[in-house]
């Protein structure tokens, strides 16, 4: 695939080179933060796909100016700024409501994890409460009322 | 037949012997297991000392978690019946072992204690007062729960039941921890167990205080029209397993 109509297109989105380079400068430094934080264990990697998507998706745009002009036509919008805000904004409200979803699987995990400890240690106490005075701890039939 | 009666206890340290005394006096059969939901205080020692089992979950999880943790241990431990009543001496034990009395007599599966059941004896009775706020949500939230599922519903809310174990084995996989009372009702309805109010009286509470404020009760009553809103859309019947 050939990005020279791409590159052609780069003038009408006025992009100088020097944002250019700074725009892919903090890509790649986004990137690497990404990889020592994954290198120092705080992120683990099946986490970090999704942010070394939008750190590419960076690099691209800071590459290559005329892909905004491209999705933003595609987009039916005029202005290329509204365009990439759309998309950041969605991504970011899509990634939000993923970690929702991560943080509401792990809350039940936690849930259940106390509660299994909990259990534990109440059959424990039953169990020596058994042995212990010799006492049955269960009653014999209960009389309904 | 094995009952256990179990209560969800939260910093209840005042109240809790009280209440187990009462249950073992009513219920003398049963099996107490106090669910002591991350208590700061000496909720756990207090109901040890009196010689229940208790559980005690790590941290604080809410009322549903430790509602749910009740029922995994009746159905764990194969009790044939559990109810659960409050710890703050809202619920008369006595009242608890009439709702025991439906479920063993197989009448229903689950059994709610109301306080509105009987609108006469409610007007009459002196015990239990609700605040302004308080009845505008129960109005709100008998309505829908009422539309919801088809059956009528005075006491939503009400932490008094008694249950078997399809119960069990449906509120131990699945218990909102948020919206404990109330979704679990549609719940229950929705997969087809026979639900059923029995008249009760409560008391007011001996500790403590309610926590809503007029704000919280807007808030929580949006909350809960939500989760039964979202309840609608689950599915009927999937996993009601035997």
């Amino acid at each position: 695939m050939s990005f020279l109509p791409f590159a052609a297109a780069a003038d009408t989105v006025r992009l100088t080179s020097q944002t250019r380079i700074l725009a892919a400068i903090l890509a790649i430094a986004f990137m690497l933060l990404i990889l020592e934080l994954i290198r120092r264990d705080r992120l683990q990697e099946r986490y970090s796909v999704i942010w070394f998507v939008a750190g590419l998706g960076m690099l691209a745009g800071a590459a290559f100016p005329g892909l905004l002009q491209v999705v933003a036509d595609a987009m039916g919008v005029r202005d290329t700024n509204v365009a990439l805000f759309s998309i950041v904004l969605f991504f970011l409200l899509g990634l939000a409501l993923n970690f929702s979803v991560i943080m509401s699987r792990q809350a039940a995990q936690i849930t259940r994890l106390a509660q299994e400890r909990a259990l534990e240690k109440a059959r424990q106490q039953s169990d020596e409460d058994r042995n212990g005075n010799g006492a049955s701890a269960r009653e014999g039939e209960r009389q309904s009322s | 037949m094995r009952t256990l009666v179990f209560i969800p206890a939260w910093n209840e340290e005042a109240s809790v012997s009280s209440v187990i005394a009462d249950v073992r006096a009513h219920i003398p059969g049963a099996d107490v297991l106090v669910v002591d939901d991350g208590s700061t205080d000496g909720t756990a020692a207090t109901a040890r000392a009196s010689g229940v089992l208790v559980a005690s979950l790590p941290f604080n999880q809410g009322l549903g978690a430790a509602l749910q943790t009740g029922y995994l241990y009746a159905l764990r431990e194969g009790y044939d019946f559990c109810a659960h009543l409050d710890a703050d001496g809202q619920h008369p034990a006595a009242e608890v072992a009439r709702l025991l009395a439906e479920v063993e007599a197989d009448r229903a599966d689950l059994v709610i204690g109301s306080r509105y059941r009987d609108p006469d004896a409610a007007a009459q009775s002196d015990d239990y007062k609700p605040t302004f706020s308080r009845r505008i949500g129960i109005g709100v939230f008998r309505f829908f729960l009422t539309l919801a599922t088809r059956q009528r519903f005075t006491d939503t809310t009400s932490g008094m039941r008694a249950a078997n174990r399809r119960v069990m084995s449906l509120f131990s996989a699945h218990y909102s921890p948020d919206f404990a009372e109330i979704e679990s009702l549609q719940l229950a309805v929705r997969q087809g167990l026979r639900v059923e109010e029995v008249s009760v009286r409560m008391l007011e509470r001996t500790g403590g205080s309610s926590f809503l404020t007029p704000l919280r009760s807007a808030f929580f009553i949006f909350k809960g029209l939500v989760v039964l809103l979202v309840g609608q859309f689950r599915p009927r019947r999937a996993e009601a397993e035997q």
